[in-house]
């Protein structure tokens, strides 16, 4: 189920698995994919499951076909380390793939450009984008409103009988939107956040909005 | 037994007239191993500390040697003759000196030696030429030396393995690392004897089977020898002045901290034994700070301090320089001190052998008494000192529960023989299914197995680089490659821990170590209090916490992870037999009971002191929801389980969210929600059947499996734990177990190591034989629910527990909107 919002005056769609559908271009905007990074545990001899690699291509694949987007924007950490043999899957993925592949470069993207362009995926550091700035890292735009990954936000909430819950989510705040990580073999990071801050919960099939919740440290 | 052979009575006489000349008289069991071993037995030996055990066997090992080489004075073969695991290596300076007295009295131009962890690294290079004629080692190391090429040969002629201390080593994983090293030993080693040497455990002959394999030709050439010692121990309650004043809950016991002094100043050395080191470091501080005349008089031991510091204070016990040390399970083992005179347990031992082990560490002379205070430290554990006095006098003892089936050590074990020569299935197939941990193992989980190790999966994909062990042409299954070979080295041994970070001054000089979480929460400029001084946190440097001395008294003490006990059956029991003495008339109540009148009066004002055939639920609200508490003191772990177990049958019933809490004596289930307690009694939700059904489903049940899964993970190596000691980057290949737990639990729900993490909860955590006997129990007794207006003392003790455990049926969704809070402050657990 998603949730349609307006953000600098644009309608977007936050669906459930960490994805941004930003309708007037008909862009996707997704990221921390940290492709590679099983293969690369698998390689030094840790076996992580070989199926969570393919999750990733499985919810690619799924969510293209849901949105069927003109465009998929990458912000950043789309492959993890150096290269190995996930890079074919994902090759094998874009060449099937209708929609054009845009990339806004990450801290763990040291592959050569070279390879992307093989792909005619095109790539930017930091991309200016109508009312928004693309980038991986979160930064502070003047005019702009920025929309980035990086922190893999998660959210922890308490609630009567001494309950607690942590969730990955989406960190909307002013001139700001973190995306939470879209990648399987990937963790969380909980934020503490402000007054004014929106946070918007990924609960399985749901994106719940948080509505301005008392706030502040556990009495 | 057989006739004694004349060459070998010569031989035996030689160590009867060794013992005299130093003015002793061997005890009866250690002439029954010495020829029990020079008849060519196995055997376990029962034996406490302090009885001379080392002799026991050091002199089998070397008159063997003299029978075989009568010219043994002038002619030595090198190579390894005989290997001697400690689970300690502080012990093995000691294990060693027995070992080299006897070497040089009896003329015999051995070399001893010992290799542990802290072994050099150019000692280590000059073994692996040769190694020493008797080995001094732990378990991990000798894992490491069946990593080392060429191992079968440096084995040949080692003709004994003695395993100290097996009874701390048969219920963890290091017991399963031993029973495969042994069993690839029988086979590399021509002529071998096994033995082990166990204290008092409730499964003695079950730990010799263990030792030598189920049905093996060794374990019928076995012998069982006890050393009847016939020793005496006095248990003595300290019990407060005025009941009325003492706390209903706490773990610290300091109320009770005067009633100490006269002890301590009227025994030559005391042993005060604390259950956590955070408890340690606190009675530490506060004896200085309200007896400072008792400073230099006085030490602390425990595990996070600086090897250095230990043994300083070890030497100082042997010589009678401190008149008391405060300590943890780190002096329980090994290291023998005649001088300590009284013991001091501070808190519940939780069990009946470590009790038993500790007062055994006072009066160690022939014909002293063991003397030990217990001292308790909240109310209700009165009781549990009543219980102890009882287990003393009837010697009921727990059982050791070896472990079954362990496939992440196994894991581990064949990667260590594939770095080192290789191995071949079909001929370990048949050592490793002829242990106790792996006699069920079936062909389809052997097969897994090595798939495991080879594809790391259960199919070869084309994609897929995956590289770990590799199968020759000729079948043998080898790690070529280097990197997975010293990355395997490193990560060999089963204890994991909290990262370690170490603690020391900036200007130099080590203090000790401290899991890492609690560094973490530290801000630069804080004080805590560690090693008995408080110390101001400056940075983290390099896996180094630089600190400086601080004489600002406000401070934190860590308190670390880990070692929460529970307390055994045998323990329960006893536990519940005091605890229905409170109806009896006063005479016949023991002194503590008899002290805990206040307490049972306050809580018969609003519910009741059950009795041998009810069952107590007490329920009452407060401002932080509705407490469902009940009563089957059966101990912690039985609670965990029973809470996790009724809260997920509850939740069957209507959509719920319990907060859950638990101690030793019962359980609460806490929610937002009230629960009809009516309507728990009428559904029969405390049946057995669908137990271990149930138990899978409740939320909690994962979660304890996700904390299981972390040691497993290590252990296989599924997760890289770095390298110790060493400042080599390896963080791209270091992953959070918690992570792959999930990745395992969405992807590969059926994979060895994944279910093993739930089985290890059920049969090692939740105890689930226990459990189902409880249940029934409790199904006997009649249920008493008493709706309270206020908490009663019984339930003060767990409402107030802070450490609590989830479970819930409602949707995530509906959970999420009833959240009011979004935390803000990082709250550690």
């Amino acid at each position: 189920m998603l949730h349609e919002l307006e953000i600098a005056g644009e309608a977007m769609a936050l669906h459930p698995w960490g994805v941004v559908y930003w309708e007037r271009p008909s862009m996707l905007l997704i990221s921390e994919l940290h492709l590679g990074k099983v293969m690369h545990f698998r390689k030094h001899g840790a076996a992580v499951p070989r199926r969570a690699l393919l999750r990733n291509f499985e919810r690619l694949r799924e969510v293209s076909a849901y949105f069927g987007p003109r465009s998929i924007c990458f912000l950043g950490d789309l492959f993890h380390s150096h290269i190995n043999r996930e890079w074919l899957l994902f090759e094998q993925w874009a060449r099937g793939s209708t929609a054009r592949l845009e990339l806004v470069c990450g801290n763990h993207d040291i592959l050569s450009p070279l390879r992307y362009e093989a792909l005619g995926m095109r790539w930017r550091e930091r991309w200016e984008n109508g009312p928004f700035l693309l980038t991986h890292e979160p930064e502070e735009a003047d005019t702009l409103f920025n929309v980035s990954g990086h922190i893999h936000p998660a959210v922890r909430l308490a609630g009567p009988g001494r309950q607690q819950l942590r969730l990955p989510c989406f960190y909307l705040r002013k001139q700001q939107l973190i995306l939470p990580a879209f990648g399987a073999f990937t963790g969380s990071h909980a934020l503490s956040p402000e007054a004014g801050d929106r946070i918007f919960a990924l609960a399985g099939d749901r994106v719940i909005a948080l509505e301005e919740p008392a706030r502040g440290p556990r009495a | 037994m057989t006739p004694t052979r004349p060459d070998e009575r010569a031989l035996l006489d030689l160590a009867a007239t060794w013992f005299s000349d130093q003015g002793w008289e061997p005890f009866a069991f250690q002439h029954e191993t010495w020829e029990a071993f020079l008849s060519g037995k196995h055997g376990l030996l029962n034996a406490p500390t302090g009885s001379g055990k080392t002799y026991a066997l050091w002199f089998p090992i070397l008159l063997h040697y003299m029978k075989l080489h009568p010219d043994f004075r002038v002619r030595r073969k090198a190579g390894l003759k005989a290997v001697w695991i400690t689970p300690l290596r502080a012990l093995s300076q000691e294990i060693r000196q027995s070992a080299e007295r006897i070497t040089a009295d009896l003329g015999i131009p051995f070399e001893v030696g010992i290799r542990t962890g802290d072994t050099s690294s150019a000692e280590r290079a000059r073994q692996r030429k040769v190694l020493p004629d008797l080995l001094i080692t732990t378990p991990e190391s000798l894992q490491l030396l069946l990593a080392t090429k060429g191992y079968a040969t440096a084995f040949r002629d080692c003709y004994a393995i003695v395993v100290d201390e097996w009874h701390e080593l048969l219920g963890s994983k290091r017991g399963v690392q031993m029973e495969l090293a042994l069993s690839r030993l029988k086979t590399v080693c021509r002529d071998l004897r096994i033995w082990g040497i166990s204290a008092t455990i409730g499964n003695l002959d079950q730990a010799r089977q263990v030792l030598l394999g189920p049905g093996s030709q060794a374990y019928a050439d076995s012998v069982l020898i006890r050393a009847q010692l016939n020793k005496k121990i006095v248990v003595k309650s300290l019990l407060p002045k005025k009941m009325e004043s003492f706390p209903w809950r706490g773990h610290l016991g300091l109320h009770l901290l005067e009633s100490v002094i006269p002890i301590i100043e009227q025994s030559k050395t005391t042993l005060l034994f604390t259950n956590t080191r955070g408890q340690c470091e606190i009675w530490f501080q506060k004896l200085l700070e309200k007896h400072p005349e008792l400073a230099g008089e006085i030490a602390m031991h425990h595990g996070s301090i600086d090897k250095e510091t230990r043994l300083w204070v070890e030497q100082a016990i042997r010589n009678e320089s401190l008149r008391a040390v405060v300590c943890t399970s780190s002096l329980d083992l090994g290291v023998d001190f005649a001088p300590v005179e009284t013991v001091v347990q501070i808190g519940g031992p939780k069990g009946v052998a470590r009790f038993l082990q500790r007062a055994g560490r006072s009066g160690h002379r022939p014909g002293q008494e063991s003397r030990i205070y217990f001292l308790p430290t909240h109310a209700i554990e009165l009781v549990e000192a009543s219980a102890l006095q009882q287990a003393v006098r009837t010697g009921a003892v727990e059982d050791r529960t070896p472990y079954l089936a362990s496939f992440d050590v196994l894991v581990q074990y064949l990667t260590t023989l594939a770095v080192s020569d290789g191995f071949y299935p079909e001929e370990l197939y048949r050592e490793v299914s002829g242990t106790f941990c792996y006699q069920a193992l079936s062909r389809e989980q052997w097969e897994w197995l090595l798939n495991f190790l080879v594809l790391g999966s259960q199919s070869l994909q084309s994609y897929d680089e995956y590289k770990k062990v590799e199968v020759q042409p000729d079948g043998r299954f080898l790690v070529t490659n280097r990197g997975v070979a010293l990355r395997h080295r490193f990560q060999i041994g089963t204890i994991v821990g909290d990262a370690d970070i170490k603690v020391k001054y900036q200007k130099g000089g080590y203090i000790g170590t401290i899991e890492e979480w609690f560094i973490s929460k530290l801000q630069p400029g804080d004080v805590f209090t560690f090693a008995g001084r408080n110390l101001e946190f400056i940075r983290i440097k390099d896996m180094v916490a630089l600190v400086r001395n601080s004489s600002d008294k406000s401070s934190k003490t860590p308190s670390w992870m880990g070692g929460r006990l529970t307390l055994s059956s045998e323990m329960s029991q006893l536990l519940r037999e005091e605890l229905y003495s409170a109806a009896l008339p006063l005479k016949s109540q023991s002194d503590e009971i008899r002290a805990l009148a206040p307490l049972f009066e306050r809580q018969r004002e609003e519910s009741i002191v059950p009795g041998p055939d009810e069952f107590l639920i007490e329920t009452f609200q407060s401002q932080d929801g509705f407490h469902h508490i009940l009563y089957p003191f059966e101990g912690r772990f039985v609670h965990e389980a029973m809470a996790s177990l009724l809260s997920y049958r509850i939740s069957l019933l209507a959509p719920i969210t319990f907060s859950l809490a638990y101690n030793d004596y019962g359980f609460e289930l806490l929610s937002d929600q009230e629960v009809d307690m009516q309507m728990v009694l009428d559904n029969d939700l405390f049946s057995t059947d669908y137990l271990l059904d149930d138990l899978e489903k409740s939320l909690n049940a994962t979660e304890m499996a996700r904390r299981k899964f972390r040691d497993i993970a290590v252990i296989s190596g599924l997760v890289f734990s770095g390298y110790p000691k060493k400042n080599i980057q390896m963080k791209h290949l270091q992953s959070n177990a918690q992570l792959l737990f999930e990745v395992f639990r969405d992807y590969e729900p059926d994979h060895l190591l994944f279910l093993q993490a739930f089985r290890e909860t059920f049969e090692h955590q939740l105890e689930e034989g226990r459990l189902r006997l409880a249940l029934e129990r409790i199904g006997r007794q009649r249920m008493v629910w008493k709706p309270c207006q206020n908490p009663t003392p019984f339930s003060f003790p767990i409402i107030t527990d802070r450490l609590r455990e989830k479970l819930s049926s409602e949707r995530l969704a509906d959970r999420i909107r009833k959240m009011t809070q979004i935390l803000t402050s990082r709250k550690r657990r």
